[in-house]
């Protein structure tokens, strides 16, 4: 045991006597593992808050289907929907996109009494009559917009809104380029009266079928469409797996070219290693002995590394809001966004990161270390 | 103690002639002898040496040490035969030079298991003995070639070996040092070791019991 011990303390001081090989394998490992621990905690973090706001929402959601695709479904069945049993609640929602100058905003119309708790106003209040309005953080942050400001949206020059409220974006992160508003603004905005884009419909436990049985009485031959949680949730999973895909792909290419430099790098030094190896076989050290010294080294660079790497891609996405990689996850995200990401650091992805590190810098020392300490000790020290 | 039985090693070289560095080589070394290599550069002296020390295995011919036949032994039972029994200095010192001077002497007890503070206490004994105790923790580079060489000594000495071998031991260094490297190794002796030198320096033939001589990788 004592020998494992002497072994891992003159690991420890041969990694701090030279300080410019740990320092430059250290900061090639960060660059390669950073983006991907930062990528997975965005994608992870996107992925849960998603997922949750997708749990706590109404269980089915009732649209149109025009060629394929979601369309908007009359208002007029709405009072029908309520009646069926099983439903306890059927709110319409529009949910739209539009320019405000030159940034994309969400627009979000929905009845005051309709919106989610999760929708906290940070200054202001909530709309209350026409033409006011609530913005998320970002949006107001960029436009410099606050309570008692208006705006108009481009090419609606003449409907003027006021901002009564802000409202937080970490509630979410859909929420920070958002605008909410009244049902009928937002249907006087699109043009778009009587119909909504979607009808939330919460349901008692169990009923979904029944209801959905229902609702084949009340549209009959039209053209409707039903979703529920799970199959949101499904879209949302294939979505990410998607983001996830592409950037995996365009990560595996840099990857590639960053694996040679690794490996010049925590080769660094390796005639004087080779000799060093040489002096201590014949000195009485064995092969083992001399493998398991450059194994510790090798775990302690690999960890320094790989903590190093976990610790900038926390500030990276804490500080820097997951600068130039968030894009890749969130459509419209900018190069640099100006809110905090969700993220999560889950314990895998950091497990395989410094196992990852591990085997780049064993690959770049053991299979020399080993050559070294098989010959001769007289040509390894020449 | 050691016995070379039709010893030789051969190398090609770049230009793909093969070098005879040592040929058919059988020498006897007694327990606890003092025996000189001589000859001139070229000889076969280091190779010799290397080949007794285990530090290079020959091309042909074996080496028994204590009746064993050391040349089949495994790289594992090497180690450990290099650990136990043999202290080798070397020519130009192979120190490791950003190790200081205490750390390198205690190098070879690190897989041992034996503690820092008992490392560096048996390091400086040594260093004390070879007259550089106030050098403990200095690099290589801090110390001049024949304080370089009382490291090298040191080193050698630190497992109490029963067999010292030194290549020339006194060629790099002066006068006064060369003397105390003499007076070292004969009292290595006296404490019942077994010394192999190769050298020129004729200050070892007034202590040495045997003396070999080796022309052209061959023995005179």
């Amino acid at each position: 045991m004592n020998k494992h011990i002497n072994l891992l303390l003159l690991a420890t001081e041969n990694i701090l006597r030279h300080k410019t090989k740990t320092v430059v394998v250290c900061l090639c490992i960060v660059a390669i593992l950073s983006p991907f621990i930062t990528a997975i905690a965005i994608s992870e973090g996107i992925r849960e808050q998603s997922l949750i706001s997708v749990g706590e929402s109404a269980d089915l959601y009732l649209t149109y289907d025009e060629f394929g695709r979601n369309a908007a479904v009359p208002l007029k069945y709405l009072d029908e929907i309520k009646k069926i049993f099983g439903v306890t609640k059927a709110i319409p929602r529009i949910i739209g996109r539009g320019y405000l100058q030159n940034k994309l905003a969400v627009i979000v119309g929905i009845r005051r009494e309709d919106i989610p708790p999760s929708v906290s106003c940070i200054s202001g209040r909530v709309f209350e009559h026409a033409h006011e309005v609530i913005v998320g953080y970002e949006l107001a942050n960029h436009f410099q917009l606050h309570p008692g400001d208006q705006f108009s949206m481009r090419g609606q020059q003449r409907k003027t809104f006021t901002v009564t409220g802000l409202f937080s974006a970490d509630s979410s992160i859909w929420g920070a380029s958002m605008i909410l508003m009244s049902f009928q603004d937002a249907g006087e905005l699109f043009g778009k009266q009587d119909v909504a884009t979607d009808i939330q419909i919460y349901t008692l436990p169990g009923h979904n079928s029944a209801i959905a049985a229902d609702l084949y009485d009340i549209f009959q031959n039209e053209p409707y469409r039903i979703q529920d949680k799970q199959m949101i949730e499904t879209y949302f999973k294939k979505g990410f797996m998607l983001k996830e895909g592409i950037f995996t792909a365009l990560y595996t290419i840099a990857f590639a070219l960053g694996i040679p430099a690794i490996l010049v790098a925590s080769g660094f030094g390796l005639s004087e290693r080779r000799r060093e190896i040489g002096i201590m076989k014949a000195t009485g050290w064995n092969t083992l002995e001399v493998l398991e010294l450059i194994s510790f080294e090798q775990i302690f660079i690999s960890l320094l590394g790989a903590v190093t790497a976990i610790v900038l891609s926390i500030l990276w996405v804490k500080l820097f809001h997951g600068a130039f990689i968030a894009q890749f996850f969130v459509a419209e995200m900018p190069m640099l966004p100006k809110f905090t990401l969700p993220s999560r650091f889950l314990p895998l992805p950091c497990l395989l990161s410094f196992f990852f590190a591990f085997l780049l810098t064993m690959v770049g020392s053991i299979y020399s270390s080993w050559r070294a300490s098989v010959e001769p000790p007289v040509i390894s020290m020449k | 103690m050691i016995r070379t039985e039709n010893l030789g090693k051969y190398y090609t070289s770049h230009s793909h002639h093969e070098v005879h560095a040592v040929r058919d080589v059988t020498i006897t070394i007694s327990k606890n002898s003092f025996v000189i290599l001589k000859g001139p550069s070229g000889s076969g002296k280091t190779t010799l040496l290397n080949i007794i020390g285990t530090l290079d295995r020959p091309t042909e011919g074996r080496v028994r040490m204590c009746g064993e036949d050391i040349t089949s032994f495994s790289d594992i039972a090497l180690s450990r035969l290099r650990r136990e029994k043999i202290g080798f200095i070397f020519q130009d010192f192979h120190l490791i030079p950003y190790l200081a001077t205490w750390e390198n002497v205690s190098y070879p007890l690190v897989p041992l298991g034996i503690d820092i503070r008992k490392r560096f206490e048996r390091a400086k004994t040594l260093l004390e003995k070879v007259g550089l105790g106030d050098r403990l923790d200095h690099t290589p580079e801090e110390l001049s070639g024949g304080q370089q060489q009382r490291v090298a000594i040191a080193r050698a000495l630190i497992n109490n070996p029963e067999i010292l071998i030194a290549d020339e031991p006194t060629s790099n260094i002066d006068e006064e040092t060369g003397e105390h490297i003499v007076e070292i190794l004969t009292e290595q002796k006296s404490h019942g070791a077994t010394i192999l030198v190769a050298t020129h320096d004729t200050r070892f033939e007034r202590v040495a019991d045997v003396i070999f001589r080796l022309k052209d990788g061959k023995l005179e």
